[in-house]
């Protein structure tokens, strides 16, 4: 929390007005019992009469208004607070995750930093809104009416000295205990959960092979164990209602003794014993709202910390100042290059030595996991080479300037994702400027203008996820997307994947005919989408096992041929 | 509308209530512990009263006061272990409905047509089962407890309240409603402001959804500017109508608290007032009294603010439980009970006049006809998209065919058990599912009797077993939701041994078309191969090799099968399946 504190500055004004407010009110609070007791002792028993009963009922009323006026201005300091506060975290966390750069990404994952924007700000969110509503007030009134019922009679009070500290211990030791169990009837809840999710996506399955009893029984079992976890918390939680009313109703009773003896000596009167009565009865809701607001606020720490960890992550993205590439012949060139991701012992990519020229066009081929697509991702510095050199032009990728590198690639990744808005928003992704004939010429390329006009034109909307496209469209607005601001490099990571063949080879001849020098990166698991790139690498287990033409490699390379004859048949080893 | 709502509602209600019904014997206990926890919390207050006057009166009659503490001590005893009793038999009612409600709903999930499976969201069914089910728990609990005891304090402290003064009880039956209308007024002047956060937050959760959740692709084309404007305002508008909802939400609980120190202010001066009158009377009304029902005022207006907020939970649980409700009573499979069992076949498969489609407005499948003998391969292409799942949908009796048949052996496949059907099928899709649990466990699925040797055996037939040997722990390894840990040609391995294991006469295969290592990929041919030995095989095929040698080829495209027949035969007719092969397998048609 305290890593979090500085997103208050702005702020502190409502995080101190709000509870001094909330303050106010209870002091009023504490002294309506005392109103009471005068009622009692000057107004019914003394010579106050019906003049003073009556007024004194009036100040009750007052009492109440006014204590109405603080407890509104402080919901509103300490909501605008609170909400600012998580505004201004949320705000931070995503202007510091646009900072992350792809290995940063890979650690924290993307569902991680999802929650953390959204449950766990909530979360803090509502925790502060609850401490500086309630974290003060709540032992002040407790304390506020110990004290008072001292200064009403010591030896009274010497019961609320005994009982507030038994109270405390109970209140909080039951919190304590069914804590970790509530933990435990989640873990039982995720459990049947995985059963009934597995049980749909598995339908096919299951019934294929006549599994629908032995689910059944596996998802009993895991409930019934929920059951019993949720009747154990229960039972404990349960207690709390019981205990406290016990231990507070004995004390008032114990209370009743000590102030009946008093009363008889003469120090006490009947008014003030109900008084006593009366803080005695605040002590407690408020004892128990502690308790309550503690577990929420500890809950609002965790995410709070865990928001902490996201801001206080240094990003490891580099950037350089250069703008120009250095000319010359070579678009791209790898020497030596190994790469191993964070967290991994084994390397993903070794001994990588590849030259490329202006204009040229690269297929990369291998199984899953061989490396291609962090092969790829070396070009744009996605990753920095943990060994060897990647040099764009002539110039190291890392002394780039990372806009003005990327400006000049155009990358299609593996997932077809679009953004929500019209076809033109989505076309404009990484060159604001774009004009609308040069957006019609990339659709035009990447085989997808009629669809497109189809659609309605540029001004189309995508609805969220592409949902209203089919898988092949949408890869091919993608490479649309890619081709706008025309990129000197090129890169297809297994980008045609939801492409019939036709519209593959359609798609590849389009490119080629392109104006200027464009060096092409297409990955594939498909021979056919490489054969007649100028260049073929062949990667296994992150190493180029081979690099050459397609004629080349079916005579030299037999990984290359399995992968060949594996998709075209013919081969004696296929069967 | 409102009619019928308010009817369905009550039909929910009834439903839950025969839930609860096989609790019986725990609901009569649970109302009479209500019932005795009430009476006596209400009880100890008059008590206090008692002593209080005993010390107001001048005199102080200790021995009186002993005795009124003792019976005091001894009734608040019963009254927590009432209380506690009473939580547990209702923690215990609600805990057991939810879990016969989660099992049915479950048992009914087995037995839902795939129909249904298909078109409904996973995501909203499971919610139905998890959520909505823990919801109405919550509900219920709180419904048990609260709404009753609630109920029951209100009408005993009033009358208490007349008991002992009729004319302070109508002070507080005046004023205490002032608090619900209140809120009341409050809560629809905040309804908008919460429905546009919510809106707002939709917003931004599904701003956070697209960037954050594609950070990458946001990174590749430099769009982080934009993207931290575009999510700055966002921002901004969530947190202007939370801090709006927040706030005016955050109203209530002052107001209705000063509503009751204004109905404490009168009771006291109501009391005060009539104390003053009588004072030497013989009915006086005495301190005691007076404190008695200043007491009764704060445990009247209590469950008074609480009963609002209960009862919308309650129907808000309502709602829930109707939801599971629905999932209960979705229309099951046609039963097939009475159905035939199908012995095991040899593999001969005819298509009669097939019709099938999954919206009237789309016809897919028409008139399809097919004959197929034990042994004979049949290779489904076309390209991604043309339906080649609806076949195994009707093949598996996954769905049911319009109009026309399917016979296994002679028998029309909705005359016989589905699964004494199924269980002559082997299916391995390329969207390979394993379950949570062991590999062996994954492995004898199709014959849950299965020898330690049998296993092993399928495995080395299927090439899995030098994989699965190398495992953490072998064939005891655990598989984590959805085959994690594994790479798909393993899981797709893996579900090729259980078909081995099984050897079921008729297979269903479903050819990769990518994302497979070589070397797995030549070893799931030859595994393939090796099970289709002798056996009636349905492949939906992506490999040339695989589909020249079928005896049939049928060609999909936009879910009807437009051509049938041999590669030979099809590619000299020249339609649709020779421009397939030309464009798929450009060099072959070149060399």
């Amino acid at each position: 929390m305290k890593r979090l504190l500085k997103h208050l500055k702005g702020l502190y004004k409502e995080s101190v007005l709000g509870p001094l407010f909330k303050l106010c009110e209870a002091t009023l609070e504490l002294i309506v019992p005392l109103i009471v007791a005068s009622i009692v002792d000057y107004g019914i028993g003394g010579e106050g009469g019906v003049g003073h009963t009556v007024f004194m009922s009036i100040l009750l009323v007052l009492f109440g208004a006014v204590g109405l006026g603080f407890s509104v201005v402080a919901q509103y300091f300490c909501a605008k607070a609170s909400v600012g506060f998580a505004t201004r975290i949320r705000g931070a966390l995503f202007d510091k995750i646009q900072t992350f750069s792809y290995s940063d990404i890979d650690r924290l994952g993307t569902s991680t930093m999802m929650t953390r924007m959204t449950a766990d700000t909530s979360k803090v969110q509502n925790g502060l809104n609850l401490a500086l509503r309630l974290l003060l007030r709540s032992p002040f009134v407790v304390f506020g009416a110990l004290i008072m019922a001292f200064i009403v009679d010591a030896r009274s009070a010497i019961s609320f000295a005994v009982v507030i500290p038994i109270l405390a211990v109970v209140v909080f030791s039951i919190m304590l205990i069914s804590m970790p169990l509530y933990k435990r009837t989640q873990n039982a809840t995720d459990g049947i959960l995985l059963r009934t999710r597995e049980n749909l996506s598995g339908v096919r399955v299951i019934r294929a092979f006549c599994q629908e009893e032995d689910e059944m029984a596996a998802f009993s079992e895991a409930n019934t164990h929920l059951t019993g976890i949720q009747k154990k918390v229960g039972m404990i939680s349960s207690l709390l209602n019981p205990l406290t009313y016990v231990i507070i109703n004995l004390a008032i009773l114990w209370l009743m003794e000590l102030g009946a003896i008093q009363v008889s000596d003469g120090v006490l009167s009947a008014g003030e014993v109900l008084a006593l009565y009366n803080y005695m009865s605040q002590i407690l809701v408020e004892l128990i709202k502690l308790a309550n607001l503690i577990i929420q606020i500890t809950r609002a720490l965790a995410s709070a910390s865990r928001i902490a960890d996201v801001l206080d992550i240094p990003s490891s993205e580099r950037s350089g100042e250069i703008t120009e590439g250095a000319g010359g012949d070579v678009a791209v060139s790898l020497s030596g290059v190994s790469l191993t991701y964070g967290g991994s012992s084994e390397p993903s990519l070794s001994g990588i030595d590849l030259t490329v020229r202006r204009g040229e066009t690269v297929g990369i081929i291998g199984g899953t996991g061989s490396g291609k697509t962090s092969l790829v991702n070396l070009i744009p510095g996605f990753y920095p080479a943990t060994e060897g050199k990647v040099l764009i032009d002539g110039v190291p990728v890392e002394d780039y300037d990372v806009v003005a590198l990327r400006e000049r690639i155009g990358i299609v990744p593996q997932r077809a994702v679009l953004f929500r808005g019209t076809v033109r928003d989505n076309m404009r992704l990484g060159h604001k400027d774009a004009t609308d004939a040069e957006i019609a010429e990339a659709l035009k390329v990447a085989q997808v203008y009629d669809v497109v006009c189809e659609k309605g034109g540029l001004d189309a909307i995508i609805e969220e996820g592409g949902q209203n496209l089919s898988g092949g469209q949408k890869q091919r607005l993608t490479i649309a997307r890619a081709l706008v601001g025309s990129p000197d490099i090129l890169i297809l990571d297994d980008s045609a994947s939801a492409l019939d063949y036709a519209t593959d080879a359609a798609l590849r001849r389009a490119i080629k005919t392109l104006e200027g020098e464009r060096t092409v990166f297409i990955v594939s698991q498909r021979t056919s989408s490489i054969m007649h790139a100028d260049k073929i690498v062949v990667l296994e287990d992150g190493e180029a096992v081979a690099v050459g033409s397609h004629k080349e490699l079916l005579g030299s390379c037999d990984i290359y041929r399995e992968i060949h004859e594996s998709q075209f048949g013919g081969g004696e080893q296929v069967g | 509308m409102a009619k019928k709502q308010e009817k369905a509602k009550r039909g929910t209600l009834g439903k839950v209530l025969r839930y609860i019904g096989r609790y019986k014997l725990l609901l009569p206990v649970s109302i009479l512990l209500a019932l005795v926890t009430v009476a006596l919390t209400l009880y100890i207050p008059m008590i206090i009263g008692d002593i209080i006057d005993i010390i107001g009166s001048g005199y102080v009659d200790m021995p009186a006061i002993a005795e009124k503490l003792g019976t005091a001590a001894i009734l608040i005893g019963l009254t927590a272990l009432a209380q506690w009793l009473m939580s547990t038999i209702n923690n215990r009612v609600a805990y057991h409905v939810v879990r016969d409600m989660r099992n049915d709903a479950f048992r009914r999930m087995s037995s839902l047509p795939l129909s249904y499976i298909d078109t409904h969201p996973h995501g909203d069914t499971v919610n139905r089962v998890i959520n909505d089910a823990d919801q109405f728990t919550e509900g219920l609990l709180l419904g048990f407890t609260q709404l009753f005891t609630g109920v029951l304090t209100i009408i005993g402290t009033l009358a208490f309240m007349i008991y002992i003064n009729w004319i302070v009880a109508i002070v507080v039956v005046v004023l205490t409603p002032m608090s619900l209308f209140i809120a009341k007024f409050i809560a629809s002047r905040t309804h908008s402001m919460f429905k546009e956060r919510s809106e707002r937050e939709a917003e931004a959760t599904s701003l956070i959804g697209e960037m954050i959740g594609n950070q990458k692709l946001v990174k590749a084309f430099s769009y982080e500017d934009e993207a931290c404007e575009r999510f700055a305002d966002a921002n901004g508008r969530l947190g202007r109508a939370t801090l709006d909802a927040i706030f005016y939400s955050s109203l209530v609980n002052p107001t209705t608290r000063f509503i009751n120190s204004v109905v404490y202010a009168a009771v006291a001066l109501t009391g005060a007032l009539l104390a003053i009158g009588s004072l030497g009377a013989e009915a006086a009304f005495t301190i005691g009294e007076l404190s008695c029902l200043l007491a009764y005022t704060n445990q009247y207006t209590k469950p008074f603010n609480e009963i609002s907020g209960v009862i919308a939970e309650f129907q808000n649980a309502l709602a829930c439980a109707s939801r599971v409700f629905d999932l209960i009573e979705a229309e099951p499979e046609v039963s097939d009970a009475g159905a035939g069992l199908l012995g095991r076949a040899e593999g001969r498969v005819e298509l009669e006049d097939v019709h099938f489609s999954y919206t009237p407005e789309k016809p897919l499948i028409e008139g399809l006809s097919l004959s197929v003998k034990p042994g004979e391969r049949i290779a489904i292409v076309g390209p991604t998209g043309c339906g080649k799942t609806t076949l195994i949908n009707l093949l598996m009796r996954f769905y049911d065919v319009k109009s026309g048949s399917i016979r296994v052996e002679g028998e029309d496949i909705r005359e016989v058990t589905r699964h004494s059907l199924r269980s002559n099928y082997g299916m391995v899709l390329q969207d390979t599912w394993l379950a949570h649990g062991t590999v062996r466990d994954n492995i004898v699925m199709g014959k849950p009797d299965a020898t330690e040797e049998e296993i092993v055996a399928a495995a080395k037939a299927a090439h899995a077993h030098s994989f699965i040997k190398r495992l953490k722990d072998g064939y005891d390894t655990v598989i984590g939701e959805g085959g994690e840990g594994l790479s798909q040609g393993q899981k797709q391995l893996l579900c090729i041994t259980r078909i081995m294991l099984a050897l079921p006469p008729i297979l269903i295969l479903d050819e990769a078309t990518s994302s497979i290592d070589t070397r797995t990929e030549i070893r799931i041919q030859k595994a393939f191969a090796e099970l289709m030995q002798g056996r009636t095989s349905f492949i939906v095929a992506h490999r040339l090799s695989t589909i020249k040698e079928a005896d049939v080829i049928l060609v999909m495209k936009d879910g009807n099968i437009v051509e049938q027949g041999k590669h030979g035969e099809l590619v000299r007719r020249g339609g649709f399946y020779a421009h397939l092969y030309k464009s798929q397998f450009p060099t072959e048609v070149t060399e």
